[in-house]
């Protein structure tokens, strides 16, 4: 197949060595269209990401990395890449890293989605300038569906891993759906807009701020589209909201236990989560003992987060099996499809011996009747059946068990089917 | 070859078993999540479960709730159909944890019985039938209740306590939760009055009052008396969540005592 893979990544480059060769998607479907115009490169593809920039192509062993170095060279300050920042990975293990990178497992945060969607749409560019057609667009293919296992058969992707996705899968735990839920921001702190964006991507419509000065309330509401609220009005908007997330600089707490216990009658019970990314904190800890009410303060989402982290690291060990797996499969199919040619050429090869010295002793054979034509027909055919069994035996084998001594090329050579 | 109530409950067994071992391999491996084999042999054993019970119906010529294995069999039935309703509803397949091993139970205790004795009684009264029919539907519902109400306290539980565990991360959200809760307890409220209705008219006119003073009968209407605070309580005052949970819990302990002191007939049917 001669699978090749060079490049470098978040772990090998820095990002002002990445970004040399950083390319757009359109410009990475034109590179990947421009490796291939030469012979040395049949089929190419360019992945070009925040952390990664790969060629990865079929075709002459070595080819691509003369490629990517003169890229790299021709880049802005032309000098090459620094040491150890490129790796060049050829056929099963340049296959693993293709698995592996659309399985997230190569990622910075591993088990991130991003990256698939990345891989696909690289590969969709390098479709469409015609780059792909052959091994290495199955390959790709089969890339996106090894992904698709390991999302399945693993939890690598299911659990946040920062705190702001930490806050909204806490509160689909509480609410489920959080389309139309109502969420409050008290103060105007940069990571309680960052948790109310990531609230509003996962559908929460309404969006309330409230601050101690109504200039910052004001600000932080444009900027998310959200509503003011004074903040004299904090106990009444709490009856309506279904999510709070506060993060003022008050030295005390500005929701005390029974306050809440206030909020929670005049709501009749309806569920209200509280997440508190203030320090020091902004909501009394014991309101967390009140029914229906769930408080999350800072370390209590750094702490999930952690765990979940934890988490993807143990899953990301039943991944790199399931990829070894894969790996081990696509080696195994490549092998039997070049069992199949192998035998046909062989049989062709053998038959084409036979017909030649029966063509050879025509003369010779002129006196024989019908009959003995049909048993030296048989004949020779009998003795070309029994050569090819052997080999033809053991090209089968080559393709299915790995430690088969004898390959497909073994028997070509021999046979001079080549 | 014809098909018989008694082989088509054998059929149901089998395939709730199916289902059931794919819901206790969920609870060891908490990775595992119910197949779609689980399911859909759920659905077959559900579909099998109504062949049989229709069947003894009619061969029998009465309503199939004469003995307490004939209302095991049939409580199994509508506990299952309950359970396929909630799935098709919410598609959480953690509720098959707690729902598949008392359908598996009581479908096996329906089908240990031997056939029906013929009943000297008058029996084939509508509203016995309906009477009985009405509420093991409602206990059914309370069962679904109940299992919703479980669920939430773990689910609320580990929230509370800031705490991940594999398998409550499986768990629906506890507001989906609540509302199965509170839906299954309404139909349960509605169902269980009904029967009663269906049950008291009919009484009055066999029995005139003598019947209600049977002390079976007053655990019947305590059962009605919950469910009914729980509604009202969840309409008028908002209770929910984890009071909602425990109130269905213990609404469904009572039905299952009513139950099984019922089961069968009433003490003052042979009067």
């Amino acid at each position: 197949m001669n699978i090749q893979l060079v490049g470098m990544n978040h772990k090998t480059a820095p990002v002002e060595v990445r970004e040399r060769l950083a390319l757009s998607e359109e410009g990475a479907g034109e590179l990947a269209r421009e490796l291939t115009r030469g012979d040395l490169i049949d089929e190419a593809m360019v992945l070009s990401t925040c952390n990664r920039v790969e060629f990865i192509a079929s075709g002459e062993p070595d080819a691509l990395r003369g490629e990517f170095l003169r890229r790299f060279s021709g880049s802005a300050n032309g000098s090459g890449p620094p040491q150890g920042a490129l790796y060049n990975l050829a056929e099963r293990q340049a296959v693993r890293h293709v698995f592996r990178v659309a399985s997230s497992l190569d990622s910075m945060v591993v088990g991130e989605p991003q990256i698939l969607g990345q891989v696909r749409e690289a590969y969709q560019r390098a479709k469409e300038a015609g780059a792909l057609g052959g091994p290495l667009e199955r390959l790709v293919s089969h890339a996106f569906r090894v992904a698709r296992r390991v999302r399945n058969e693993t939890e690598i992707g299911k659990m946040a891993v920062s705190v702001s996705h930490v806050a909204v899968e806490l509160a689909r735990k509480i609410f489920g759906d959080l389309g139309g839920r109502a969420v409050l921001l008290i103060g105007a702190g940069e990571m309680a807009e960052a948790a109310a964006r990531h609230l509003q991507a996962a559908g929460a419509s309404r969006l309330w701020v409230t601050n101690r000065t109504a200039a910052g309330a004001e600000r932080l509401a444009s900027e998310v589209a959200g509503e003011t609220v004074p903040f004299e009005r904090l106990l009444e908007a709490l009856q309506s909201v279904d999510i709070v997330i506060s993060s003022t600089g008050s030295p005390e707490f500005i929701l005390s236990r029974r306050a809440a216990e206030g909020v929670i009658a005049a709501r009749r019970n309806r569920p209200i989560f509280l997440v508190d990314i203030a320090v020091p904190r902004d909501i009394d800890p014991a309101i967390n003992e009140v029914e229906n009410v769930f408080v999350y303060d800072i370390d209590d989402l750094q702490q999930v987060a952690e765990a979940n982290m934890e988490n993807r690291r143990r899953e990301a060990e039943l991944a790199e099996k399931i990829i070894d797996a894969e790996v081990e499969r696509t080696f195994q199919r490549i092998k039997a499809s070049r069992a199949g040619p192998a035998i046909e050429s062989l049989n062709e090869r053998l038959e084409a011996i036979r017909q030649g010295e029966l063509e050879r002793h025509q003369a010779k054979l002129r006196g024989l009747s019908a009959e003995q034509r049909a048993v030296v027909e048989q004949l020779t055919r009998s003795i070309i059946n029994k050569v090819a069994h052997h080999p033809i035996r053991e090209a089968k084998r080559s393709a299915s068990d790995p430690r088969s001594r004898i390959t497909v090329e073994d028997i070509r050579r021999i046979f001079g089917l080549d | 070859m014809v098909a018989d109530g008694a082989s088509l409950q054998r059929v149901a067994l089998a395939l709730y078993a199916v289902g059931l071992l794919d819901a206790l391999y969920a609870v060891a491996k908490p990775r595992h999540q119910l197949s779609r084999l689980a399911v859909y042999a759920f659905v077959l054993a559900t579909g099998a479960h109504f062949g049989s019970l229709a069947l003894e119906s009619w061969t029998q010529g009465r309503f199939a709730v004469q003995t307490l294995q004939q209302m095991s069999s049939m409580a199994s039935f509508f506990m299952a159909a309950a359970f396929l309703a909630a799935y098709a509803r919410f598609k959480y397949t953690s509720l098959a944890v707690f729902a598949f091993p008392p359908v598996f139970v009581l479908a096996l205790a329906g089908a240990l019985g031997g056939a029906a004795p013929t009943v000297s009684r008058p029996m084939l009264q509508w509203w016995i039938s309906a009477h009985a029919a009405l509420f093991l539907l409602g206990y059914s519902a309370l069962f679904l209740a109940c299992v919703a109400g479980l669920m939430y306290l773990i689910g609320e539980r580990d929230l509370k306590a800031k705490r991940q565990r594999p398998f409550s991360s499986h768990l629906p959200p506890l507001g989906k939760l609540d509302e199965i809760g509170y839906k299954a307890l309404a139909a349960a409220f509605v169902l269980i009055t009904l029967g009663l209705i269906a049950a008291s008219v009919g009484a009055f006119t066999k029995w005139d009052s003598n019947w209600i003073v049977d002390p079976t009968i007053a655990l019947t209407f305590l059962t009605w008396g919950i469910a009914f605070v729980i509604v009202l309580g969840r309409m008028a005052a908002g209770w929910r969540g984890r009071r909602g949970a425990y109130l269905a819990i213990a609404g469904f302990c009572c039905a299952a005592l009513t139950w099984i002191v019922n089961s069968g007939a009433h003490t003052f049917m042979g009067r």
